[in-house]
């Protein structure tokens, strides 16, 4: 038992170092980035050295002959340039204008006839196969079993049980969830969700002779009793073909963001 | 009154683990895939302590479990309180003295409990069955746990003897001869 004991400290250490690295690495760019960063940066001034004198002791010869050409058009371009960029600032400036009013019409729109109550996500499940969620909003606050939850982009669930002060949603992507969807041409289909990630649902009982496009926005049908109609679900992002077109199935796109969900709206009247 | 105390602090470690799963452990993932703890937790106790201990926690913190997050009430209880049980067979037939027997019951546990449990959500909320994603998920499940249990090995084994010298006796003497 002693023998080990200083060797098995040093196996602690490292199984902890190496569970640290495996989290880090395992979930996509945006942790690994530091990492690459600090590595460029030892690398790169050097590089940039090095590629900046080659380039010099090749283009040797032509350099004095281009140098008044390149002056020239050096001011042409800096004149094209500003002209350019001014124009793509109005542009720019278009356009985020353009995306607020239609975000403020669509939302009018589609969610002013619901009457909803605000909430917070509180929890989380922690199980891998299931996923829902907990709100801070229950009874007393009108919530009851079977109401629809949508957060500001979309559909995100439906209520399961509520406590005084809490509420259990099932989201979408729950995979005992299927949410009955209309395309945009009226045919319907069936969404349910995955294992496979947080973001996709699949599309299933897509009629034989429906034409399905990519990137056509699917709403809810109404169908099925818990559902109002018309409500944003997601966007199909690919359409898989499979040998039997009856059983042919699309990946939709959740228009919610369900890793950084945290304000939901409950609608109360049905 | 030494029994009280443990019992107590197994209760607040409930707690504890319950917090660490939904708040550390929700972001602090691999690949997206968090551990589950309270498998190893229920191991723990159906090992140190005895059979009828391990069944009763398990049940218990399943049925809080089903209660704060489950679909259907159950589910968690029946998983956790078979586990429980199957400690309390491990501790008859294996040692419990080496990290690799740990290991492998960890390993063994995790896959059952999360086997039974997507079969029981298969026939009680109609999932749709995915096996390769499934499988895909558990492996990665079962390594992230094999791993915590190498981390918290040593807590784990100084903990369990004290608490099972409450609950079997002096018994860690006659193992040797």
């Amino acid at each position: 038992m002693y023998r080990n004991k200083k060797s098995g400290i040093i196996g602690i250490i490292i199984t902890v170092i190496l569970l640290i690295l495996i989290v880090i690495f395992s979930n996509g760019e945006n942790n690994t980035s530091f990492f690459e960063n600090a590595a460029s940066n030892l690398v790169m001034p050097i590089q940039n050295g090095l590629t900046y004198l080659k380039n010099k002791l090749s283009g040797n010869s032509t350099f004095f002959t281009d140098i008044n050409n390149l002056k020239q058009e050096n001011e042409e371009l800096k004149q094209k340039n500003s002209e350019l960029e001014q124009s793509l600032r109005e542009l720019e400036n278009i356009k985020t204008e353009n995306n607020t009013l239609k975000e403020y019409l669509n939302l009018t729109e589609k969610y002013g006839e619901y009457k909803t109550v605000p909430g917070y996500v509180i929890n989380k499940d922690i199980s891998n196969y299931s996923k829902t969620i907990v709100i801070n909003i229950g009874k007393k606050d009108g919530i009851e079993e079977n109401m629809t939850v949508i957060a500001d982009q979309g559909l995100v669930g439906h209520v399961i049980s509520v406590t005084d002060d809490t509420a259990k949603i099932q989201t979408i992507i729950d995979t005992a969830s299927s949410v009955s969807c209309t395309m945009s041409n009226k045919d319907t289909i069936v969404c349910k969700g995955t294992l496979e990630n947080n973001t996709t649902l699949k599309a299933m009982y897509i009629p034989t002779e429906a034409n399905v496009i990519q990137g056509d926005s699917i709403e809810t049908s109404g169908l099925g009793g818990i559902y109002p109609k018309g409500i944003h679900v997601g966007t199909i992002q690919k359409v898989e073909n499979t040998q039997n077109i009856t059983d042919r199935y699309a990946l939709v796109e959740t228009a919610v963001d369900f890793n950084k969900l945290d304000t939901v709206l409950v609608i109360v009247n049905e | 009154m030494k029994k009280t105390i443990i019992n107590i602090v197994l209760i607040l470690t409930v707690f504890i683990i319950y917090y660490l799963q939904s708040n550390f452990f929700n972001w602090f993932t691999i690949s997206g895939i968090m551990p589950n703890l309270f498998v190893v937790f229920v191991l723990f106790i159906g090992l140190f302590a005895n059979k009828t201990m391990g069944t009763i926690y398990g049940i218990v913190i399943g049925l809080i479990l089903d209660l704060l997050i489950g679909t259907k009430i159950g589910i968690y209880a029946v998983g956790l309180g078979l586990i429980g049980f199957l400690a309390g067979l491990f501790d008859k037939n294996f040692s419990k003295d080496s990290r690799i027997t740990i290991m492998v019951m960890v390993l063994a546990s995790t896959i059952i409990f999360e086997v039974i449990r997507y079969f029981l959500n298969y026939v009680l909320l109609s999932n749709s069955v995915e096996i390769m994603n499934f499988v895909k998920i558990l492996v990665i499940e079962v390594i992230y746990n094999l791993i915590l249990t190498i981390i918290i090995y040593p807590l784990i084994q100084k903990a369990g003897y004290y608490i099972e010298n409450e609950y079997k006796g002096n018994i860690i003497l006659t193992r040797y001869f």
